[in-house]
């Protein structure tokens, strides 16, 4: 087949699969946001919103696909204080919605910074890692990125929105993986990060299976240790000297033991705990009840596991084949909470079936695939840390959002980019998906 | 190992595997969900978004005879609360306006809301609601989901106090029988026949509850009805009982000295029965037997439902002077001339019996001393005929046995005699023997058992079984179920024994204590009794058949008022006005205000009265 010469040359600036896979999921978002909102009593303000936010949105992806990307490495502390100031606003006249200070109110249209501040961390942060290429096996270039990262994220906490600032996790440290940062220092890095969350986790499950545990039992022992009790400073000692009792046995049997080793071992450990102590006793109740509705779900069908429950019979009820559009019963008649945002997923597998849940995996397997893809044929190393944190991005808020569909992760009110409804979220995935695009086209260019 | 390359692919690698496992963990997942799972799941989905609201079936009628209707249904309001699926609405406002609107304890109301929400199922807040506090709740609908009106039958007895314990009443279940009911398609809050007739022939009466399945979303509030299975009302139940005759002899008892009493009309042809009277009784429609504990006698046997026609165990008295005679006659250990002198007392080694007339009757034979009912003529025959007989004779009438009328809480009565000693290693004296004679001592009766005795008199033998049911008439048209007469036992007496007792019992009511019974145009026979009671006044008795004459009889009572006195004084009167009622004779006492003749058009075709009085 012969095609001609333009046509071959677009065919290999334009990711065609890529474009197939964004443009799937939004036909198969906007049915199920359609379907979702038909019910409620604003439906068609909703929708009118819906259909605005989608051609903003391929306005903005357009827009950054036409745009060339290495204005955002130039322009990074431009980007990153922009950030900083966007959520410093945020926190100081946002409004409130759902608990947490998340949306600055233009009056006319209203947006939700963190999104943005995503976007906006992987560009800068991009641009950070890339300028230090040279000595990326530093720690010091790891404890860097962090610092240009906490800020970010420390202030979405703050709204507190807990759930948007969990999916900076995997963003970050999957840029630092992918920028090429030595595994042990990423590791050194993730095991505090892991102690600080399992903290809280251990201490729900604690809770949530032994809630009368006497005083001296062991799950009283942990619960004391977790909250920052008599156990945590007995833990924290017994653990020095632990420590430092087995450098001492390494040196006598002439091991290769240098102290810092030690304890810097200790320090991340003690650090974890204590950051893990800090994060739990600031954990709000409902933060607290979506971690016991993931341990145990049958033990309160009344809350959060309430939507964990409605969610995976919504899908399982769906079949193979789906009950059709608008013929959902979960979602049509309210059983499914947050319907047209969190819980599209649980729409779409009620009214489309096996076939459409499975697909919109299938697309969004093809759309990371795609970005890893772009990220690989990048021109240059900032277009790859770009492309490579948009994959994850992307894939990690499909795990987490799909997952709590289907019952497998704890509840985090994050939506599903490009098929949840959310202006927002889908104008800001929509111009990331454009920048991709960009660093797509221009893979072959000299600078 | 040393990572020079700018671009580490290697690391995007891992990135784009650790992603495809979790699509592949994700996939399978919904493999299991959609797939595996599928048919839990959809079941779950549509116990979520369906609400059955079920609907009592209309009960089956009773009918009298004629056709006078005893049971019928009415529509009632109800108002029930369907849970909301979210389950963490404030139930509190809703009850305190319920409470406000239905005048009760708003805890009690927050305490059913709440039971609802946690069983997930619907509950009856409130029944047979009045017209104006319905409208008031129709208008609490749309403020808050989930309360709604529902329009039921309810059970209703237009004649009220009439044959409460023989009908008995509906009622809400025990807890604990719905444990056992709950796979008979009972719901907690199905009414179910709690006594009486309501309660034997509640599978006939029930019929089967009908159900609209509704469609309600996540707030309870009904979206639309899916379908509906209608319901199928219940069979019908035409009785042999009479209303007349069962409204004479109820206004009679309540009427006489204590108001305590019962009264039971056989037809002394079949058994079936025409009237099943105790009183005190109560209004059915007003469900007297749910006020509380604390306001109900201690002893059963004040309870207006207790029914002294089959529970009631009484002596005797004199009436048992017809099983003396008919054992002695028959056995040939005395004759009709046999006379015995009364002074007003009878000696039996030290002890003094006395005769009811401490002056004496003077001599006596079978016929005066029948007629006269005297006790010292009786203790000298029963003493002749042995006790072993009169107990032998006083079984094959009936007596300590129930006579498995369909009716709970029947009691067998108390055989009294050597062989009911000698089965409790007790001896058996003389002076045993002379209480027996004259219906004391241990012996215990009822009503119906009386009633079953003086009807085997009338009909020469047979014991027929008391039943009530005439047939039972199919809601869905099948062809009718007619109880047949069934023989429950045989009294063999010679021709001339029969004789004997016959015409003594009719000189009762000729010239002897049962005067007072007599109405011109029938044969009535009968006997008077006047039970010793160790507490209280002496129960008083009457049994008496009735014919027209050449005919055979047609109508048998057995008539007991408590702490009546002399059976002559108020039993007798009673059955007179029964009598008068069952054969259409004279104007009708004053109870006949009541229109018995107000016939429902639904009622089904009479069948002809079979052995009714004509």
């Amino acid at each position: 087949m012969a095609l001609s010469h333009a046509e071959a040359a677009w065919r290999g600036r334009l990711d065609m699969t890529f474009l197939a896979a964004v443009a799937g999921l939004l036909v198969v978002g906007s049915l199920a946001v359609v379907s979702a909102v038909r019910p409620m009593p604003h439906a068609g303000h909703i929708e009118i919103r819906h259909f605005a936010a989608l051609a903003v949105g391929i306005a903005f992806f357009f827009f950054g696909f036409g745009f060339d990307y290495h204005v955002f490495e130039d322009q990074a502390k431009t980007i990153y204080a922009a950030t900083i100031l966007m959520l410093l606003a945020v926190l100081a006249v946002g409004t409130i919605s759902h608990g947490h200070r998340s949306w600055l109110n233009f009056g006319f249209l209203s947006f939700q910074p963190a999104e943005l501040a995503r976007l906006f961390l992987v560009l800068s942060l991009a641009a950070y890692l890339d300028r230090r290429e040279r000595k990326i096996k530093k720690f010091s270039v790891v404890l860097g990125a962090l610092a240009v990262s906490i800020p970010v994220v420390g202030l979405i906490l703050k709204q507190p929105d807990f759930s948007t600032a969990l999916t900076f996790l995997p963003l970050i440290f999957g840029m630092l993986f992918c920028a090429g940062v030595s595994l042990a220092q990423l590791s050194v890095i993730m095991v505090f990060a892991g102690l600080t969350l399992s903290v809280p986790f251990i201490y729900t499950v604690c809770q949530v299976f032994y809630p009368h545990a006497q005083a001296g039992s062991w799950p009283h022992g942990i619960v004391d240790a977790l909250i920052g009790g008599k156990t945590t400073v007995v833990l924290l000692l017994g653990g020095a000297l632990a420590v430092a009792g087995l450098w001492r046995w390494a040196k006598w049997a002439r091991l290769r033991a240098d102290a810092s080793l030690f304890l810097a071992c200790y320090l991340v450990l003690a650090g974890g705990l204590l950051a893990g102590i800090v994060v739990n006793r600031r954990l709000k109740p409902y933060q607290r009840d979506r971690f016991a509705a993931f341990v145990a779900p049958k033990q309160d069908l009344e809350g959060a596991a309430y939507h964990v429950r409605q969610s995976q019979i919504a899908i399982g009820s769906g079949g193979v084949w789906g009950k059709g559009l608008f013929e959902g019963t979960q979602s049509q008649l309210g059983f499914l909470p947050e319907r047209h945002t969190d819980f599209i997923y649980a729409v779409i597998g009620e009214e489309m079936g096996f076939w459409g849940a499975a697909g919109v995996l299938l697309l969004y397997f093809l759309l990371v695939w795609r970005l890893a893809e772009t990220a690989r044929g990048a021109r240059d190393r900032y277009g790859y840390l770009v492309c490579s944190g948009l994959a994850v991005m992307f894939g990690f808020e499909l795990v987490l959002n799909v997952g709590m569909c289907v019952g497998l992760m704890p509840v985090a009110g994050i939506p599903l980019p490009l098929v949840s409804y959310g202006g927002s979220s889908l104008v800001i995935a929509l111009w990331s998906l454009g920048i991709a695009a960009n660093v797509h086209y221009k893979r072959y260019l000299l600078a | 190992m040393r990572e020079s390359s700018p671009r580490p692919r290697a690391r995007l690698d891992a990135v784009v595997v650790l992603f495809s496992v979790a699509i592949g963990a994700l996939f399978l997942r919904l493999f299991q969900l959609q797939i595996l799972d599928r048919a839990n799941l959809t079941a779950a989905a549509e116990r979520n978004r369906t609400e059955m609201i079920y609907q009592t079936a209309p009960r089956g009628f009773v009918y009298d005879r004629n056709g006078v209707v005893l049971a019928t249904n009415r529509p009632m309001f109800s108002l029930i609360y369907l849970p909301s699926h979210k389950g963490l609405a404030d139930l509190r406002p809703l009850a305190q306006e319920l409470a406000a609107q239905l005048r009760r304890d708003p805890a009690d109301i927050l305490a059913s809301l709440e039971e609802a929400t946690r069983e997930d199922s619907v509950v009856r807040l409130a029944e047979n609601l009045p017209p104006r506090v319905m409208f008031r709740l129709s208008e609490l609908r749309p403020i808050y989901p989930g309360v709604d009106l529902v329009m039921e039958a309810e059970r209703y007895y237009p004649l009220g106090d009439f044959a409460s314990q023989l009908i008995g009443y509906v009622g809400r279940m025990d807890p604990r029988d719905w444990i056992k009911l709950r796979s008979e398609g009972y719901r907690i809050d199905s009414p179910v026949g709690r006594t009486g007739l309501e309660k034997v022939f509640e599978s006939v009466l029930r019929g089967r509850d009908g159900a609209i399945r509704m469609e309600v979303d996540a707030q309870g509030r009904l979206k639309r009805q899916l379908d509906r299975v209608p319901w199928q009302p219940g069979d019908s139940l035409v009785l042999t009982v009479n209303a007349a005759i069962q409204e004479v002899a109820e206004s009679e008892l309540r009427r006489s000295i204590s108001g305590r009493g019962a009264a039971v009309v056989l037809d002394p042809r079949s058994g079936a029965v025409l009237a099943l009277a105790s009183t005190p009784d109560f209004n059915l429609n007003e469900l007297a037997a749910s006020a509380p504990p604390s306001e109900r006698p201690a002893n059963p046997a004040d309870l207006p439902e207790f029914d002294r026609a089959i529970s009631g165990t009484y002596a005797p008295g004199s009436t048992f002077k017809i099983v003396v005679g008919a054992a002695g006659l028959n056995e040939g250990r005395f004759a009709v001339n046999d006379t015995v002198f009364c002074p007003g007392y009878f000696k039996l080694g030290r002890h003094l019996f006395w005769c009811y007339d401490h002056h004496g009757h003077g001599l006596m034979n079978w016929w005066t001393g029948f007629a006269h009912s005297c006790d010292v003529y009786f203790y000298e025959m029963g003493l002749r005929t042995g006790a072993a007989l009169i107990e032998k004779y006083a079984e094959s009438f009936g007596l300590g046995r129930p006579t498995r009328i369909a009716l709970p809480g029947e009691s067998p009565g108390q055989l009294f005699g050597p062989r009911t000693f000698a089965a409790e290693h007790r001896p058996w004296y003389d002076g045993d023997t002379v209480n027996l004679s004259i219906g004391q001592g241990g012996l215990l009766v009822t009503p119906i058992q009386m009633a079953v005795l003086i009807s085997a008199v009338a009909n020469g033998g047979t014991l027929w079984r008391p039943h009530y049911i005439d047939r039972i008439h199919y809601a869905d048209g099948g062809p009718d179920y007619v109880q047949q007469p069934e023989k429950m036992g045989e009294v063999d007496l010679k021709p001339s024994t029969w004789n004997d007792l016959h015409e003594a019992l009719s000189l009762v009511v000729s010239s002897g204590t049962g005067r007072a019974v007599a109405i011109r145009g029938l044969d009535i026979s009968g006997k008077t009794g006047t039970a010793q009671n160790s507490s209280g006044r002496d129960h008083s008795w009457f049994v008496a058949y009735a014919a027209r004459p050449g005919q055979p009889p047609s109508v048998a009572v057995a008539v007991l008022v408590e702490n009546g006195g002399f059976g002559d004084v108020s039993a007798v009167p009673i059955a007179r006005d029964i009598f008068k009622v069952a054969f259409g004779i004279g104007k009708p006492p004053s109870w006949a205000e009541l229109d018995l003749r107000a016939k429902p058009a639904a009622a089904p075709p009479a069948r002809d009265s079979r052995g009714g009085p004509a």
